[in-house]
């Protein structure tokens, strides 16, 4: 939106395709997927389907940008930060389902817009953007995009620094109040309530606040404080240098997983860690044993959702949120007290000594 | 419930290999056919190393790499980590352990970005310490910085990698024109015999390399006919094989994911055995185009960065002339087997074709370059039908392919065949491929028939002919192919029809 109203596009004409829904995919992307593959990406047939045929109003662009890489807080610690390959060609792979037989957008009066962008390469970004945009708003000039994008990375980078700001806040309390709190590890798609299921609301139902990975505070105190011993061991060479656990470092989700899990590890007050994963994933897939390994060395509780697909396991997702809450129940405290002893001094979120 | 380990986890860090290790150490590698391999392992050997080719994998190796890593991986991954799993496992049988742990580093390639190639170390790793051969010492060729604590056993230097690139042009070669011959021998097995001879002695010629410096080693590669003259020689060799070009085939091109495009056996089904053996022509996918991609790819980011970064467009010209000077070498070892082998296709064209369906930057795989190949071999005629190997899983090639329902609703009259690789469901897919074939072969007799029609000759008539000139009986007779017929057979009946004047 950042960048979009920037642009001058007035708000009000921008429409989001709604939540990832089963019944969304069966209404509107029904006999348009292309191949089989997990469920983040064929369920985008639905949101195209949704937009092209769903509205009240008529569209005039669909946009759906081909992201390459993005741009993560561990970005110059790590060798790449690129999409997954099925994210990033999902716009290519969508169409062919809306143009294999009648041209769909055409038909519906809609450009379908697809820039290439590489997120974490700011300066190539007005580029890509002002290449396939100016055909679809007339008059568009390069400076026009360029300040445009300034304007949507301001946004994302406010937005992060807000979630942040207020993940520290939630650690900050459970360290006051000595309390556990959990974190969900997990792919960004999982945070839409089709997709991931709402699992950790199931899970803050019962009182524990939940912390994305994603969102995690990096302030330099906090940083220095958990990862300071390993960088002076020369494990690492800063605290967002994940070669320590994962040396092909080269996916931008995958990378910041593995680096949720060193951070849970070293965080006394994060006695759990959920672990979710879509059917097919084949960028979590390697991360499996890794991730589990770093937490539960360090006694945190782990529990992993694997093989997420359209369909919510209601039965099995209660079982298990049930049994995650019992543990923490009962070991909260003792995980919270042990990781506590084995942590370096100078903790940030405690009065000082 | 877990307790807090002393030290925070970290991954596999293989102990160094190192220089006073060479004599004693064996490097095993694999995953590729095996006429590269078989010449890799001469670079290798005449470097001063000890080096053995890996079995090629089984439906076993699939089996056990699916116990020993994490679920879900894509088959490659499953075949490559129970092959090797396999072998140390049988190997300690034989010696322990610990002398398997001595005697032996593996050597393989993993980073080529954010699928599961660059992340194989992950699999190997677990398969390794399920199997209780955590110490075994396994190193990835990393195409950046990234530490992978090698030692200084292995010297990747030039003239090594430039062995090992002219061995992956010179196979090819050899590999597209023995796909070529073999559906056409008259005499049974006289092709693979050729073939076996024609490796050894490229072989020898790679053992004997002369040595020299890095830089003296560019400049020879680039000028010597060291290789044109090796060349030639397997050329002389394949003359002697005999052949029937008048069966009607349907030629049908190999596309999809690089390990299964590759390699030749179970992780594949065999499929270019299976479809020589079900009558068709097979045209085998290059290392060497997947390398001209990669080139591609990798200079596409200069033209990106054009007007963004400094000495970008220098970098791209740079770079475009070493694409150049990758082309020519390839087409002067062509030259020397008479041309015979199928040229590369322009990378630009290829990008061109593909523009509309797939963007020219996705990455990953084989990314544009599947759905190029596609309609660059559909427009020019270059085959009858498309058999995409796809691996179960594999996220990249399930990308193109889903893009490719875009390509098969304009072009429907394309025969393609997407076969997804589980390693263990044959009938299914080569079910699948068979009923694509069966139009394909029709394809191929009407277009044969056609050029009969078209020629006014009967099959008898160039049959005639052909006896009445020997040469065209030899599998080394080049018959031009102007781009209106696919098939052998019947590009063969055009070349009589305007040797006879018709």
């Amino acid at each position: 939106m950042g960048f979009l109203t920037a642009l001058g596009v007035d708000p009000r004409n921008v429409v989001f395709s709604s939540d990832t829904s089963e019944e969304q995919g069966r209404q509107f992307g029904k006999g348009r997927g292309t191949v089989d593959c997990c469920y983040p990406v064929k369920c985008i047939s639905g949101h195209y389907g949704e937009l092209v045929f769903g509205q009240k109003q008529k569209l005039d662009i669909l946009l759906s940008p081909m992201i390459y890489n993005l741009p993560s807080f561990l970005s110059g610690h790590v060798a790449k930060s690129l999409t997954c390959p099925r994210v990033m060609a999902a716009p290519e792979n969508i169409k062919a389902g809306f143009i294999k037989e009648q041209d769909a957008f055409a038909e519906a009066g809609i450009q379908y817009v697809t820039p290439f962008v590489s997120l974490d390469e700011p300066l190539l970004v007005p580029k890509q953007l002002f290449e396939t945009m100016r055909e679809a708003l007339p008059g568009l000039t390069y400076e026009e995009t360029g300040r445009a994008v300034e304007a949507g990375f301001r946004a994302l980078r406010d937005f992060s620094h807000r979630l942040r700001k207020k993940s520290r806040e939630v650690l900050e309390w459970c360290a006051r109040e000595n309390r556990a709190c959990l974190m969900v590890i997990a792919r960004p798609y999982h945070m839409d309530p089709g997709i991931g299921h709402e699992i950790e609301v199931d899970l803050q139902a019962y009182g524990y606040p939940i912390l994305w990975m994603q969102y995690f505070p990096i302030d330099d105190d906090l940083m220095q404080w958990a990862f300071g011993e390993d960088i002076r061991a020369g494990h690492i060479k800063s605290a967002f240098d994940i070669r320590d656990v994962w040396p092909s470092s080269y996916s931008s989700n995958t990378n910041e997983i593995l680096w949720g899990a060193k951070v849970a590890a070293r965080i006394p007050w994060i006695a759990c860690v959920v672990r979710m994963s879509s059917y097919e994933c084949g960028m979590d897939q390697p991360t499996y044993t890794p991730v589990q390994q770093i937490v539960e060395r360090s006694g945190t509780l782990f529990f992993s959702f694997q093989d997420l697909d359209s369909t919510k396991p209601s039965g099995s997702v209660k079982i298990r949120v049930e049994t995650i809450t019992h543990y923490l129940e009962k070991y909260a405290g003792t995980i919270i007290a042990k990781k506590k002893a084995a942590m370096p001094a100078g903790c940030p979120f405690l009065p000082a000594a | 419930m877990a307790t807090i380990a002393t030290d925070h986890y970290r991954a596999y860090t293989p102990r160094p290999f190192t220089r006073a290790e060479r004599d004693s150490v064996t490097i095993l590698f694999g995953g590729l056919h095996w006429r590269i391999e078989r010449i890799i392992q001469a670079v290798l050997e005449s470097s001063g190393y000890k080096a053995q080719i890996l079995p090629v994998a089984t439906k076993q190796d699939l089996l056990t790499g699916r116990e020993t890593a994490d679920i879900g991986q894509c088959c490659p991954t499953s075949f490559t980590t129970g092959n090797l799993v396999n072998f140390l496992k049988k190997e300690s049988k034989q010696v322990g352990v610990e002398e398997v742990n001595e005697k032996y580093v593996y050597l393989t390639a993993g980073s080529c970005g954010a699928c599961r190639f660059g992340q194989y170390h992950a699999s190997y790793e677990l398969a390794l310490r399920n199997s209780g051969l955590e110490r075994f010492r396994m190193f990835l060729m990393a195409q950046d910085n990234l530490d992978q604590n090698m030692g200084d056993g292995l010297d990747l230097n030039l003239p090594m990698t430039l062995g090992c690139l002219w061995g992956i042009f010179c196979t090819d070669l050899v590999q597209d024109l023995e796909y070529q011959v073999r559906p056409y021998e008259v005499l049974p097995g006289q092709t693979e015999a050729v073939v076996k001879e024609s490796v050894e002695y490229l072989y020898t010629v790679f053992r004997n390399r002369p040595k020299m410096s890095p830089k003296k080693s560019v400049l020879w590669h680039l000028t010597t006919p060291y290789f044109v003259r090796a060349m030639r020689e397997v050329h002389k060799k394949f003359s002697e094989i005999e052949v029937d070009r008048l069966r009607v085939k349907p030629k049908v091109k190999i596309t999809g994911e690089f390990y299964l495009q590759t390699v030749e056996g179970d992780p594949n089904y065999n499929i270019h055995r299976w479809l020589e053996a079900e009558g068709a022509e097979v045209y085998p996918a290059a290392i060497t185009i997947w390398m001209d991609y990669l080139l591609r790819l990798g200079l596409q980011r200069f033209e990106d960065y054009s007007g963004i970064e400094k000495h970008a467009r220098l970098k791209l010209g740079l770079g475009r002339v070493a694409q150049g000077i990758y082309r020519l070498t390839v087409s002067r070892l062509r030259r020397a087997m008479g041309d015979l082998p199928h040229e590369s296709p322009s990378q630009f064209e290829l990008r061109r074709l593909a523009a509309p369906y797939f963007h020219r930057n996705l990455d990953g795989g084989e990314g544009d370059m599947l759905v190029g190949k596609t309609l660059w071999a559909y427009h020019k005629k270059k085959a009858h039908m498309i058999c995409e190997l796809s691996p179960y899983s594999c996220m990249p090639n399930t990308m193109s392919i889903g893009a490719m329902a875009g390509v098969i609703g304009k072009y429907p009259e394309i025969l393609y065949a997407p076969l997804e690789i589980k390693g263990d469901a044959e009938v299914h897919a080569l079910s699948r491929c068979q009923m694509i074939l069966t139009e394909a072969k029709k394809r191929a007799q009407r277009e044969f028939d056609e050029a009969l029609t078209r020629t006014g000759l009967s099959v008898d008539e160039v049959r005639a002919y052909i006896q009445m000139h020997p040469a065209m009986r030899k599998a080394t007779y080049a018959i031009p192919h102007d781009g209106t017929a696919a098939g052998t057979a019947a590009n063969l009946v055009l070349h009589v029809a305007k040797k006879l004047g018709r």
